[in-house]
């Protein structure tokens, strides 16, 4: 879909509309504003909905720690990390764990375009990489 | 035995806890040559970004939630949803002696198959040119050994003269013969013979060439034993639109480093108006807006901020020189077009080639109305400046006067003996590619045409009798060339040279 540079302005603009004073994306806020624009249907609201789709993805994926590891994480650690990380992105980050087991052994935290790579897999490419 | 094995230990402990932060993005769009990617917020401008595969990018664009990146290699493998990082380098060649006589691609890695290049250093390809402080105005002469270029357009080392022309004019050529030129002399310098001489390394960058006419003047190189002195940078019309762009800045990279050193370089751009389309496409396909003739904004600069960095350095930072000869094709003639008047306005001055000379047989066909060197002249020698001093003005008179005396066949003395001269010295300039001539050999050519020598020489025979005083003054009278050659001044020689010169016109039939 094609979408222009007013459409992508804004959507822009009503992204800046559903964050509050202190720099938090409200969901109530942005229910509403996908709300009143399927209802009164400006001019592109199709691109206009896909663009905000998108920049507000972006949005919860900055707010969003995907962790991965090969274990299932215990409690402990799952709270240590978790006050680590929102010590560094703020209170709202939310922490998601997945189970993968091509790390072979230890951890991946991203966070936004942020990633913390202490796999193995990762440590097994970089060695590689030097070797090559 | 015990501290290997503690050596390994403490390796492993580094592994154990090296946790590598970095910053990714993702593939949303690939296509000529271009990737769009999300994420990727740490990005800098130019900044190499890794693909998979070990194939890298260049942060070209930076936007709000995307990165506009160009690929240097081919992206047939990358798909849209790869992970990206950055790396936080930026992009940079291979520099060092070890990559004379070798040819390398943009990224600088060889082509000629001779097996990996030997890196002093690597320097990154965007570079700041140097400062006010660190610079010095041109005073070593660059001897092209063309000799209608020394005698009349004359270049110093550390300066920018264009070569600008039609295609199949010789810009090329004059490019190639200069190579040579200074070959023969660091050659001639290595056996003692040129007393104070600083050897020039050469880098050509071809940029949009085809493939043969690389190897073509590859073979040239060879044969007139220059490729030891010199570096080829090789971005050909196959290779992506992104190394055709980034090819003379890698190349400008070889030659810094040369005058980092203190030495002195020359680079040879062939050519920068295929550099500029090349630009302009990965330009349109970032959708940077385009201005005249489709070019970016920035067409301007991409060729300042790149001769920019030809300089000459003074004694106090090591007292190098980069002299860059940038060549530029027009279509017609036209100087007035966008890329030549860009190139015409940064440069210290131009060599113009024209088609009609070409045809008529005056090659190198060097149009001398059009050509001019600003700075050059500061630098030339006491014995070139001596014999030439008049020549531009004596063939712009007979550039003038032939026009006029098509009409009448009444001339006066003063006129006929102005155009006589002017016919001869059309005749003396005239000279065989590949073959540049030496400093001696051309001052005596001169200084022999100065004196009248050649006046009751018949116009047709010019080239014949030069040819034969050449082969006299280099087989009979070495010792005096070379005393010309170490002193680089008439001073001393100059009742040697004219008795030599009564000689040989008195044998010459």
């Amino acid at each position: 879909m094609k979408i222009s540079k007013d459409a992508v302005r804004a959507s822009r603009l009503l992204l800046r509309a559903c964050f509050d004073a202190s720099g938090r994306l409200h969901t109530s806020r942005v229910k509403r504003v996908v709300k009143l624009v399927g209802e009164k249907k400006p001019r592109n609201y199709m691109a206009i909905l896909h663009s905000f789709q998108r920049l507000v993805r972006l949005e919860l994926e900055k707010r969003t720690a995907v962790i991965e590891s090969v274990t299932d994480l215990s409690g402990e650690m799952r709270e240590r990390l978790r006050v680590d990380l929102q010590k560094k992105y703020g209170e709202d980050l939310t922490l998601n764990y997945f189970i993968n087991p091509s790390l072979i052994g230890g951890m991946r935290v991203k966070v936004g375009s942020h990633v913390w790579d202490g796999s193995v897999q990762a440590k097994l490419q970089a060695l590689g990489e030097s070797l090559a | 035995m015990s501290s290997i094995l503690q050596e390994i230990e403490t390796e492993i402990a580094g592994l154990k806890t090296s946790v590598t932060k970095s910053n990714v993005g993702v593939v949303r769009e690939i296509g000529d040559g271009v990737a769009k990617v999300e994420g990727l917020s740490d990005a800098m401008l130019n900044e190499m970004i890794e693909f998979p595969g070990g194939l890298f990018g260049l942060a070209l664009n930076l936007e709000e939630t995307e990165v506009g990146c160009v690929l240097l290699g081919s992206g047939e493998n990358i798909k849209a949803g790869d992970e990206v990082k950055t790396t936080g380098r930026l992009l940079s060649v291979p520099v060092g002696k070890g990559l004379l006589g070798r040819v390398v691609n943009t990224l600088g890695e060889p082509l000629d198959g001779k097996g990996p290049v030997k890196a002093d250093q690597f320097y990154p390809v965007e570079k700041l040119a140097p400062g006010i402080i660190t610079r010095k105005s041109v005073s070593v002469p660059v001897q092209t050994g063309i000799m209608s270029i020394d005698a009349m357009i004359p270049i110093g080392r550390g300066q920018r003269e264009l070569i600008i022309g039609d295609r199949a004019t010789g810009k090329t050529t004059i490019a190639i013969d200069t190579i040579i030129s200074q070959a023969k002399q660091n050659k001639a310098a290595e056996q003692g013979k040129l007393s104070g001489h600083k050897p020039i390394y050469c880098i050509y960058v071809s940029i949009g060439q085809k493939q043969s006419s690389v190897a073509r003047t590859i073979k040239i190189l060879e044969d007139a034993g220059a490729m030891e002195y010199t570096v080829i940078v090789n971005a050909s019309a196959s290779d992506s639109a992104v190394s055709q762009y980034l090819a003379p800045y890698a190349g400008c990279s070889i030659g810094e480093w040369f005058m980092d050193q203190g030495q002195d370089a020359l680079i040879v751009f062939d050519d920068l108006s295929k550099q500029a389309v090349a630009y302009r496409q990965v330009s349109l396909v970032l959708k940077r807006p385009s201005g005249r003739e489709a070019y970016p904004g920035d067409v301007f600069y991409l060729h300042s901020r790149l001769l920019e960095r030809a300089a000459r350095v003074n004694e106090n930072y090591g007292g190098g020189s980069m002299t860059a000869l940038p060549i530029v094709e027009t279509q017609a003639g036209d100087v007035s077009a966008y890329i030549p008047t860009n190139v015409i306005s940064i440069t210290d001055g131009q060599i113009f080639l024209e088609t009609d000379l070409f045809y008529q047989g005056i090659r190198p066909a060097i149009s001398v109305g059009l050509s001019v060197s600003r700075v050059g002249s500061a630098a030339q020698t006491k014995a070139i400046k001596k014999v030439s001093g008049t020549t531009k003005l004596d063939l712009a008179q007979f550039r003038e006067l032939q026009a006029f005396a098509q009409f009448g066949s009444d001339l006066d003395a003063a006129t006929k003996q102005k155009l006589d001269r002017g016919a001869r010295i059309v005749e003396l300039f005239k000279q065989q590619q590949y073959q540049p001539k030496s400093l001696p050999i051309m001052v005596s050519s001169l200084y022999a045409m100065q004196k009248g020598y050649f006046d009751n020489v018949p116009v047709d025979r010019i080239r014949e009798c030069q040819g034969k005083l050449e082969e006299y003054l280099t087989t009979r009278k070495e010792a005096l060339m070379d005393k010309l050659g170490n002193e680089k001044t008439l001073d001393n020689v100059e009742s040697d040279l004219k008795t030599a010169l009564e000689d040989f016109k008195a044998s010459w039939k």
